[in-house]
């Protein structure tokens, strides 16, 4: 009886001697287990670009926002009282690492040469230094933000207002309670586009918001939460859990609506309540309008993977096929000099597993090295795919332990592919497998 | 020289005081508002108010033909043509567009104080707000429904002005306290002669200008149910005044003052109306 030892040894050196049909197959797995590790690179680095500019630009990860309706049909983004609010969140959420409050709104800007329809953001900009690292400032300064009636751009903005550093804006909406108002805003700082959200977003500071919406000092539009790194993962479960202790404490909720404040405006008017109702919400439902293309990258990666895992398993059956056929005879020799049916079935197992896990390794590498070199050039991918992205550049994102998944999946993978053939190879009888020729 | 000094002896104080009234007496009237300015009493003012307002209002079911005509920067022109349908005693009110074909068979209904729009290419009603746009234009629902001005604002005088071939009273309309209202502040050019409304200036919050209406042309229709006269501008012109270039034109025709079935207020009549 072989120990494992010889078997390995084995294994090693068949694959040595017949180092071509090897090199074609092992070269087949490990290019399918680069692409596994770069496609989940890919998604995990989108994920991970999309989380980390959502929760800084216009949501944390878990968000207390909600609607104030003066009436049925008039709704406002607003949080009433959120001081008390804040506090409760706070003795509540032990993950939490810090909050933000932000004002909500939708107003028309108007320039001297053009107009549109844009969300606001209210923000103290002292007090998020974090957003400041996130945006990049192509002209101005972003500290100047603190200062009432100011306002900041992005450049895909700047088609459409035709506006310069110190141009006057005039934002016009109307207040909480219907009434027509207008602010006057100065551009102080204009923001290299950030995907999507640059379309559609401005940013004022909270006082100059306040004032647009007449709305008191102590009204926002939603208190951020943002989580400690490894309790990010949970932020589904503390926003029920929050939820659950809001409502405990008397205030009345919102029913849970996985979609982004600006979506429910429809629904929330629908309703007959009128006063305050809060709603709880993760960065992923805020971002609910863009999350599906993370979902169709998934399924294209699935499927494309699919197909090729498919190419491989045949492509290895077939192999294993030829090689049972032209060691007919030496599976006959080892049968007659006492190998047992298990040994053989175990020998090419094992040599195929060998095959696979190497191959899956070094593709793996492989895929991780090609990740690490796209990410230092920088690359810039097309204005189409930033409004997706939020990036304007590829950042591919692979973890050791999707790259361990990677691997021990190829290597499975081959094994169970190799299975079939081996147990054909393994009942083969000596006197028959010794006499074959071909 | 003597002869002078010896007048310049000193004057006695009430006739110092007379002199130097009628010296200033010119001056003041120069600097002081114009006379007719001050005439008008603040309950003469809401008179006023209120003869604008009975002079529009029917007192009944009101229908008209309505067209109109959205001029914005960079876009193309929007026209509309659309049915008003609107009943005094409860504040009901339809608005149904018949053109463009696109736009056939949306529609807006006040009912219960909540204005509601219907899209039958969804099939669906969404609340809005009172002062929603109508169709996207510059006009507001509040432009084709009955005047309240006197129920809603407090007039201050701003004396009579030329508005071209037109005496007109100006007034400064504030918003009562109390009352949501989209402006709250409201200039007003009334003709002197026909209590109709020849000019009107909204303002936001902050004090800016938003809109300037025009009313250059206004009728009369006999109402049986007011039984009397029912005034409405034929044509009203909306300039937008923070983005200059956008204008809307307002054309009312054919209006009636029939009674209108009772259904005719109701989501199931608007809906009908796309089937």
């Amino acid at each position: 009886m072989p120990t494992l030892g010889t078997n390995f040894r084995i294994a090693f050196r068949s694959l040595i001697q017949h180092r071509r049909r090897a090199l074609f197959l092992g070269g087949a797995i490990g290019s399918v287990t680069a692409l596994l590790v770069l496609l989940n690179g890919l998604s995990t680095g989108v994920h991970e670009t999309m989380e980390h500019t959502a929760t800084t630009l216009s949501s944390g990860h878990v968000n207390v926002g909600g609607f104030f309706k003066v009436s049925a049909g008039q709704s406002a983004p607003v949080v009433t009282d959120y001081a008390k609010v804040l506090e409760l969140v706070k003795r509540s959420v032990p993950e939490l690492a810090f909050t933000v409050q932000r004002g909500r709104g939708w107003a028309k800007l108007v320039s001297d040469s053009g107009s549109m329809q844009a969300g606001i953001g209210g923000i103290d900009i002292k007090d998020e230094p974090a957003f400041k690292k996130v945006l990049h400032i192509v002209s101005g300064n972003i500290d100047d933000l603190a200062q009432p009636g100011t306002i900041l751009l992005f450049e895909d903005q700047l088609k459409k207002l035709d506006v310069k550093i110190g141009d006057a804006i005039t934002v016009s909406a109307q207040t909480t309670r219907g009434v027509a108002n207008t602010i006057d805003c100065r551009v102080v700082a204009i923001a290299r586009d950030v995907g999507l959200m640059s379309k559609w977003n401005v940013y004022v500071p909270m006082v100059t918001l306040r004032a647009l919406y007449q709305l008191s000092p102590g009204t926002t539009g939603a208190i951020h939460l943002h989580l400690r790194p490894s309790e990010q993962a949970k932020a589904p479960q503390i926003a029920g859990r929050l939820r659950a202790t809001l409502e405990q404490a008397g205030y009345r909720m919102m029913d849970p609506d996985p979609r982004a404040f600006w979506m429910k405006f429809e629904t929330v008017n629908r309703e007959q309540w009128t006063g305050q109702k809060l709603d709880v919400t993760t960065w992923e439902d805020e971002l609910s309008f863009l999350t599906w293309t993370l979902q169709l990258l998934q399924v294209l990666k699935t499927l494309l993977l699919l197909i090729l895992v498919a190419i491989v398993i045949t492509g290895i059956m077939n192999t294993m096929w030829i090689a049972i056929r032209e060691r007919t005879r030496e599976i006959g020799t080892l049968r007659a000099i006492g190998m047992q049916r298990k040994g053989v079935l175990w020998m090419f197992l094992l040599e195929s597993l060998l095959l696979g896990a190497g191959s899956a390794v070094g593709g793996a590498i492989a895929g991780a090295s090609i990740a690490a070199g796209l990410n230092r050039l920088q690359i810039a991918v097309p204005l189409s795919m930033q409004f997706f992205l939020m990036s304007d550049h590829l950042n591919l994102s692979v973890h050791l332990g999707e790259v361990v998944m990677a691997v021990v999946l190829l290597t499975i993978l081959t094994g169970l592919a190799a299975l079939y053939p081996s147990l054909r190879a393994a009942r083969l009888r000596p006197v028959e497998a010794m006499s074959h020729f071909g | 020289m003597t002869h002078f000094r010896s007048r310049s002896k000193p004057l006695p104080l009430p006739v110092l005081l007379a002199i130097t009234v009628a010296m200033l007496a010119p001056l003041a009237g120069f600097l002081a508002p114009p006379a007719h300015a001050a005439g008008k009493t603040k309950a003469e003012l809401v008179e006023l108010l209120k003869a604008v307002d009975v002079r529009q209002n029917s007192q009944g079911d009101w229908h008209s033909h309505i067209y109109m005509e959205q001029k914005e920067k960079d876009k193309v022109d929007v026209v509309y043509e659309g049915e008003v349908y609107r009943r005094s005693q409860d504040q009901k009110f339809v608005i149904v567009f018949t053109k463009p074909k696109a736009s056939q068979g949306q529609g807006y209904l006040r009912i219960d104080q909540n204005l509601w729009f219907y899209d039958p290419a969804v099939g669906k009603w969404e609340r809005r707000t009172e002062r929603e746009r109508i169709g996207g234009t510059n006009s507001r629902r509040s432009d084709f429904d009955e005047s309240r001005l006197a129920e809603e604002y407090d007039p201050d005088d701003d004396g009579e002005q030329k508005l071209g071939a037109y005496t007109a009273q100006a007034l400064t309309l504030k918003g009562k306290p109390g009352i949501d209202l989209a402006f709250p502040v409201v200039k007003l050019w009334v003709d002197r002669d026909t209590k109709n409304v020849l000019k009107r200036q909204e303002f936001a919050l902050s004090g800016r200008l938003l809109r300037t209406s025009y009313y250059p042309r206004w009728k009369k229709a006999y109402s049986e149910s007011k039984k009397g006269d029912t005034w409405f501008p034929e044509e009203i012109r909306f300039f937008d005044e923070v983005e200059k270039a956008n204008s809307t034109l307002i054309l009312i025709k054919e209006v009636d003052f029939k009674p209108l079935p009772q259904n005719l207020f109701t989501k199931a009549w608007l809906e009908s109306k796309s089937r």
